[in-house]
């Protein structure tokens, strides 16, 4: 038993330590650099998107990574791919499909066994993975009947291309990202220092901010209400999951299923 | 409790008559069954899922035509769901935290109603809690002197959560006890007996150990404390009753074995006086009635007066036990002494009555005097030398001596008798008491060592056996010198 047998240790470190400071900043002058030249008419202004994904999505792997301990390369390395995927994916096509690449090489890493910090790459059982399926598809089942009755959007799969790119963005940057830095570091980290309660309140409202600060959100007030609304169910529930399951696919799979059926919604 | 959610929801549907539909108060049935069987998070849980269900039928509502009748009683739909939900669960919640506590508390009274040792009564414990508080791991810990009694585990490693808590006497929490996704945590709370901590109730779980459940831990270990110390305390009280039934049996053992050995010092005390008594009865009467030649009268009067110093004796021996018995020292005349006369002249008188020993006298050149009382010297003497003949074979050496012993003079009286049996040796100086191969085989009263001892310390001596089977029997009475000028 930890209490009789180990020696007590001293205060866990602070929330924070561990941030990959020099990288961060390299990303935030990559992202001005871009944005300046785009404003100067040097790059085309999809640069700053390419940039945007690369620099935000990055920076939220990379911190995940490094408060995993997983060696400084393997951040950069996901940054890279994260570049590389939105590159690919602004030239249009079957572009979006680079976005894969961020969640192999995390793939790679969890069966690797470098990410189990971030609950990755431990065993996950089939009830877990279905109680993610299940609460993802509560809430976009919610979401599809609530939009469609009081915004007056619908699902649409006349546009499904733009559906799968989107998706593809979600599986590859936005969902991955979002959910090893909120829920597999964040959350995982302010768990051992308070209660369930505040990590999860902390996570949340973390998670919420950094959608609406998001300038690919749509700025009316009735969609930042639902995105408040909706963003901290999922982000509550997804917190409890990891908490139960104590792995982050089942987090993952209701965050995907939930910006899935997100994506199908549409106006006309 | 989903599918029952879900048929409602439905059935709302199917009403048509949207916030305001009779069938959205049927979402209490759910909410309130998952309260009484889930306690708060199940009822805020389904509470929550519930107003989630319905408000697709509240909100566009209000989003059409404002805060109109219906979409109020929607809304109060919602709060009371919410209300209802968290309450009951919360009450549910509160009551099933009160009956687990009020079994625990049965669960710790009958592990301990037993008469156990403590690390039993620890062991006991442990199984009792570790099964009702639902704890991933429980250890207890007490302090046993300077021992720990540790149950749940080995040893109580220094530096660690247990250890810190058995210094400070302050119950702690861990946040983080170990590498899981889902942290574990630990608690430990003193025991307390007295004001002071007694030992530690540990606990380990992955996941929450909420402030009230610390609360009730840190109680529980207070009744932990007190149900330990009581314990103690009625397992020290039944030993103390046992000692002292223990000590009463003794002492009535004792007791009765006096009242044995007075039983037969009065048979034997009664014989040993009559049988000078009859001597002396007899003679005088012989004297008295019949008319004897000079020589005969004179042999009489020699037997007579031998007999009437034993009875003498003996009446002395009597009283000084008397005196002994009643916790007074025999009466004493001291004066200085000389040892070799008085030894001569002891000896001499058993050589005039009995020639059945031989009796050597072995007497250190200028022995100092002793301060005494000639008397009791005398009567220590004859004891002695009585003794010596009495358990020694017909024509062995009975020996005296005197010699000086740093500032007293030791006398000795030896003999090569049968000895004295080793088991009897601590015994011989009791009163009535006589060893067990004697008590058979020759008179005596079994007092007479006793007032020798007695006579001795009298003196601020001291008196000492040493005695060998076959080989003989050695007293040793040290007596106290006289230093002052001899008149």
């Amino acid at each position: 038993m930890w209490a009789l047998d180990q020696p007590c240790a001293p205060r866990a470190g602070r929330l924070f330590a561990d941030t990959p400071l020099a990288l961060l900043a390299v990303l935030a002058l990559g992202a001005a650099t871009t944005w300046a030249l785009v404003e100067l008419g040097v790059l085309a202004p999809h640069a700053m998107h390419v940039a945007g994904v690369t620099a935000g999505h990055g920076a939220l792997l990379a911190t995940a990574f490094a408060w995993a301990r997983v060696r400084s390369g393997s951040g950069v390395v996901v940054v890279a791919l994260l570049g590389l995927a939105a590159s690919l994916a602004a030239l249009g096509g079957f572009g979006a499909f680079a976005y894969l690449g961020p969640p192999l090489w995390v793939a790679w890493l969890a069966r690797r066994g470098r990410l189990a910090g971030l609950g990755l790459g431990a065993p996950v059982s089939l009830r877990s993975v279905l109680t993610g399926a299940v609460a993802g598809a509560f809430l976009s089942s919610h979401l599809l009947v609530s939009a469609s009755r009081t915004l007056g959007v619908h699902v649409r799969l006349d546009h499904m291309p733009e559906v799968l790119a989107a998706v593809g963005y979600d599986v590859g940057a936005n969902v991955l990202a979002a959910e090893c830095f909120f829920r597999g570091a964040l959350f995982n980290r302010a768990q051992r220092r308070w209660s369930f309660t505040v990590a999860a309140t902390l996570a949340t409202t973390s998670y919420v901010v950094r959608y609406l600060v998001d300038p690919l959100l749509p700025k009316s007030i009735e969609l930042l209400v639902g995105a408040v609304f909706y963003l901290a169910l999922l982000g509550a529930i997804n917190c409890w999951l990891l908490w139960w399951s104590e792995s982050l696919v089942p987090g993952l799979l209701s965050a995907l299923v939930f910006f899935a059926a997100y994506r199908t919604l549409g106006s006309g | 409790m989903a599918a029952a959610l879900a048929a409602v929801t439905a059935l709302i549907a199917l009403d048509g008559a949207g916030p305001a539909s009779l069938f959205r108060h049927a979402y209490l049935v759910p909410v309130v069954v998952a309260a009484l069987r889930f306690g708060a998070p199940g009822g805020a849980l389904a509470a929550g899922a519930a107003v989630l269900l319905s408000a697709p039928f509240v909100l566009p509502e209000i989003e059409r035509s404002g805060l109109t009748p219906d979409a109020a009683e929607g809304l109060v739909t919602f709060a009371v769901l919410g209300i209802v939900g968290t309450l009951s669960g919360a009450l549910r919640t509160r009551v099933g935290r009160h009956r687990r506590r009020y079994e625990t508390l049965v669960a710790l009274q009958r592990a301990l109603a037993d008469e156990a040792t403590l690390d039993v009564a620890l062991t006991r414990l442990r199984a009792a809690l570790a099964g009702r508080l639902g704890f991933d791991d429980l250890v207890l810990v007490a302090r046993d002197g300077a021992r720990l009694v540790v149950a749940g585990g080995d040893r109580v490693v220094p530096g660690s959560l247990v250890a810190r808590v058995l210094d400070s006497g302050i119950p702690e929490l861990v946040w983080d006890a170990g590498r899981d996704v889902r942290s574990r945590r630990a608690f430990a709370a003193p025991l307390v007996a007295g004001g002071q901590a007694i030992g530690v109730l540990a606990v380990e779980r992955k996941g929450e150990i909420p402030a009230e459940e610390r609360a009730a831990l840190e109680a529980l270990g207070a009744h932990v404390g007190l149900a330990l110390e009581n314990a103690r305390l009625a397992s020290r009280q039944r030993l103390f009753a046992a000692e002292l039934a223990e000590k009463v049996k003794a002492a009535r053992q004792e007791l009765e074995e006096l009242d044995r050995a007075k039983s037969t010092f009065v048979a034997i005390a009664s014989h040993e006086l009559r049988t000078p008594l009859t001597a002396l009865q007899g003679f005088s009467e012989l004297l008295a009635l019949r008319r004897l030649p000079p020589e005969e009268v004179s042999r009489l009067a020699g037997i007579m007066r031998r007999e009437a110093k034993r009875l003498g004796r003996i009446v002395s021996d009597l009283l000084d036990l008397s005196r002994i018995e009643r916790g007074l020292d025999p009466a004493l005349c001291r004066i200085p002494l000389a040892v070799e006369p008085a030894i001569v002249a002891t000896v001499d008188l058993f050589r005039q009555g009995t020639a059945s020993h031989p009796i050597a006298i072995t007497c250190e050149p200028s022995l100092p005097h002793v301060d005494a009382d000639p008397d009791a010297l005398e009567r220590i003497l004859t004891n002695l030398l009585s003794n010596a003949i009495k358990y020694s074979p017909l024509g062995s050496v009975v020996r005296v001596g005197g010699r000086a012993l740093g500032g007293a003079v030791a006398i000795e009286v030896a003999d090569a008798g049968r000895g004295i049996p080793a088991e009897a040796l601590g015994r011989i100086f009791e009163p009535y008491y006589r060893a067990p191969d004697a008590a058979g085989t020759t008179h005596g009263t079994g007092i007479g060592l006793a007032v020798v001892k007695a006579l001795v310390e009298a003196h601020g001596g001291a008196v000492r056996v040493e005695s060998a089977p076959v080989i003989g029997t050695r007293v040793t009475v040290i007596l106290p010198a006289f230093h002052g000028p001899v008149p």
